[in-house]
């Protein structure tokens, strides 16, 4: 689905922001890159997205040379991949129903498919009874939880999240979380860069660390540092932290299990969401189990 | 559905930026009334001095007791200065008088009444404009010549007026076109930026380039063409109006231009309108960043 061939990225002619990365992304994966800032996690998102080109390398994304597509293909591209970020980029003159249409308007979709998408999308991040709210009047979660549906309503193949919780409280991203989980589920490639050691700790997807722009990890079902690979027992504070958010959003199930117990486990699929219960649909929105299945035939043409 | 949105986005923009928009539709306006000002009245000089240029006589008006005409018009016509002489009889005269004098019954009414006070006349083409002088001075001292009047002053007052008032008509509407241009590109470059955040996410969620763009270049079209509409309007309504209020001019003075002038040149302008508003908005969407992928 994403492929980085030997790909070089400089910035001002001295500025290295990622250095020779190499990085196969398949189909339905959920991978988080992780680093400290400045290390290239954003730069290797923009590169995906061809919002930047790499100076030396190649770049594929859903099928395409996106190194070498020229600039007027670009949104067809981009129409595969949805993007998130830290900031939500959310229009604060739109409602929340407004702000994820607009995605679906200016890609020229008729309205027939407009009146159908939204509101299912809406449903599936827990916002359908807040569809008339504008931005402001609502909390940092549901904010990047619209910016998740905005991104999503047209059912890319990709989703690129920059920092998705990066502003928001431990409680809220798992919230956040819960909905990217479900959202891979539909067979939609994630990659999400973070800083949040409690979210990967707990979601044991594969880790790319990237630092200086060099991929230095690459793990299947990994942890946030690799020092916690060597430690028999999980440290303290993500399951501290879990069973806080637990109580908060009331979810009656807790993470999956080999989140924490298969933490030498780097097998990598057997990590993956379709082994266990992980997070079941119906906690999220609260709105019942057949919102897990928004349609996704669109998802799986490449 | 894409076209419905596209104009609605444009119509949105100038909603937003009423003032200034309102600046670069006059910029357009006073650049374009200029410019169609100096097309009608480049165009009235051309028909008033081409008549002119064409006819152009000195009048030797003939004593009613001469009877030598043959013999001095042929005399006049060999003069090397002179290109043709024609022979103005009483009967053509007096027709023309009547035509001259139509709306003044009073004048009509001397005429009527004797019709003789009305002089037979031969009518001197020059060869060249400048040998007015020299034939004035001839004619005025050849047998049977009455009196001598020509229409040189006015036919060269006219011309230089003209191309005096050409020039600088054309250096300030072309000034002023630049400046329509760099204004209509300022009103999109605002537009562009006052929307930085919804052409940003636009971009993200795979809006074409056309998408993006075709809305600001319609608004940059709306605002040539009003601008242009308004100076074809104002220039048209003001030539009218001047028409009538300068009926007593001098009647060699011919105000009347075609209709069909009037109006080729008024759809040229807004069309010209149309091409200023492209050029401008096209300045601005090829310089910011916001509206390429």
């Amino acid at each position: 689905m994403i492929r980085l061939h030997n790909v070089t990225k400089v910035y001002d002619r001295d500025v290295v922001a990622v250095r020779e990365v190499g990085l196969e992304v398949a189909k339905g994966e959920f991978v988080f890159l992780v680093g400290p800032s400045g290390s290239g996690k954003s730069t290797l998102l923009r590169l995906m997205m061809r919002e930047e080109r790499p100076d030396t390398g190649e770049v594929w994304v859903a099928g395409k040379h996106a190194s070498s597509l020229p600039s007027w293909k670009v949104p067809h591209l981009r129409r595969s991949i949805g993007t998130v970020f830290q900031d939500f980029k959310l229009l604060p003159n739109k409602s929340v129903y407004e702000n994820v249409s607009f995605a679906l308007e200016v890609t020229g979709r008729s309205r027939h498919v407009i009146r159908n998408q939204v509101p299912q999308v809406l449903k599936l991040v827990g916002l359908s009874n807040k569809a008339d709210r504008q931005p402001r009047q609502l909390s940092g979660g549901e904010q990047q939880r619209v910016s998740i549906a905005r991104a999503f309503v047209n059912r890319p193949l990709i989703l690129l999240a920059d920092e998705p919780t990066g502003n928001l409280d431990p409680a809220t991203s798992v919230g956040i979380m819960r909905i990217l989980d479900r959202i891979n589920r539909t067979g939609t490639t994630v990659v999400m860069a973070t800083h949040d050691h409690a979210i990967v700790d707990a979601m044991r997807r594969r880790v790319v660390q990237l630092d200086e722009g060099r991929v230095i990890r690459d793990q299947r079902s990994g942890a946030y540092e690799i020092r916690v690979q060597s430690n028999v027992a999980q440290p303290a504070e993500p399951e501290e932290l879990l069973a806080e958010v637990e109580e908060e959003i009331e979810a009656d199930e807790p993470l999956p299990e080999e989140s924490v117990a298969s933490s030498s486990d780097e097998t990598g699929k057997a990590a993956l969401p379709d082994e266990g219960p992980a997070l079941p649909a119906e906690e999220l929105s609260g709105e019942g189990p057949e919102v897990a299945k928004p349609d996704e035939p669109e998802a799986q043409t490449s | 559905m894409r076209i419905a949105y596209v104009l609605n986005e444009a119509f949105n923009n100038i909603r937003r930026n009423g003032l200034v928009v309102l600046g670069a539709v006059l910029a357009v306006f006073v650049s374009l009334f200029l410019t169609f000002g100096t097309l009608i009245f480049g165009e009235i000089a051309r028909v008033n001095t081409e008549r002119w240029q064409e006819d152009v006589r000195v009048i030797g008006f003939l004593r009613t007791d001469f009877r030598e005409v043959d013999a001095l018009r042929a005399e006049i016509e060999n003069w090397e200065e002179v290109d043709k002489v024609i022979y103005f009889s009483p009967t053509e005269a007096l027709a023309e008088a009547r035509e001259l004098f139509k709306d003044d019954p009073r004048q009509l009414q001397i005429i009527e009444d004797e019709p003789s006070i009305i002089p037979a006349s031969l009518r001197v083409r020059p060869v060249d404009l400048n040998e007015y002088d020299t034939i004035k001075q001839r004619l005025t001292n050849s047998p049977g010549i009455s009196d001598v009047i020509s229409a040189d002053e006015a036919v060269q007052q006219i011309a230089a007026i003209r191309d005096g008032l050409r020039v600088f008509f054309w250096v300030l509407a072309v000034a002023l076109g630049v400046a329509a241009v760099a204004l209509i590109a300022n009103t999109i470059h605002m537009a562009i930026y006052a929307r930085r955040e919804e052409l940003e996410i636009m971009h993200l969620v795979g809006a074409s380039n056309w998408f993006v763009r075709t809305p600001f270049l319609i608004e940059g079209v709306v605002e040539g063409v009003l601008g242009s509409g308004l100076a074809v309007a104002t220039g048209i309504g003001l030539y009218n109006l001047a028409r009538d209020r300068l009926a007593d001019l001098p009647e060699f003075i011919n105000l009347t231009i075609d209709n069909a002038f009037l109006l080729r040149w008024g759809m040229l302008m807004v069309a010209f309108g149309a091409v200023v508003g492209i050029i401008g908005s096209g300045i601005s969407l090829a310089v910011h960043k916001y509206v390429r992928t």
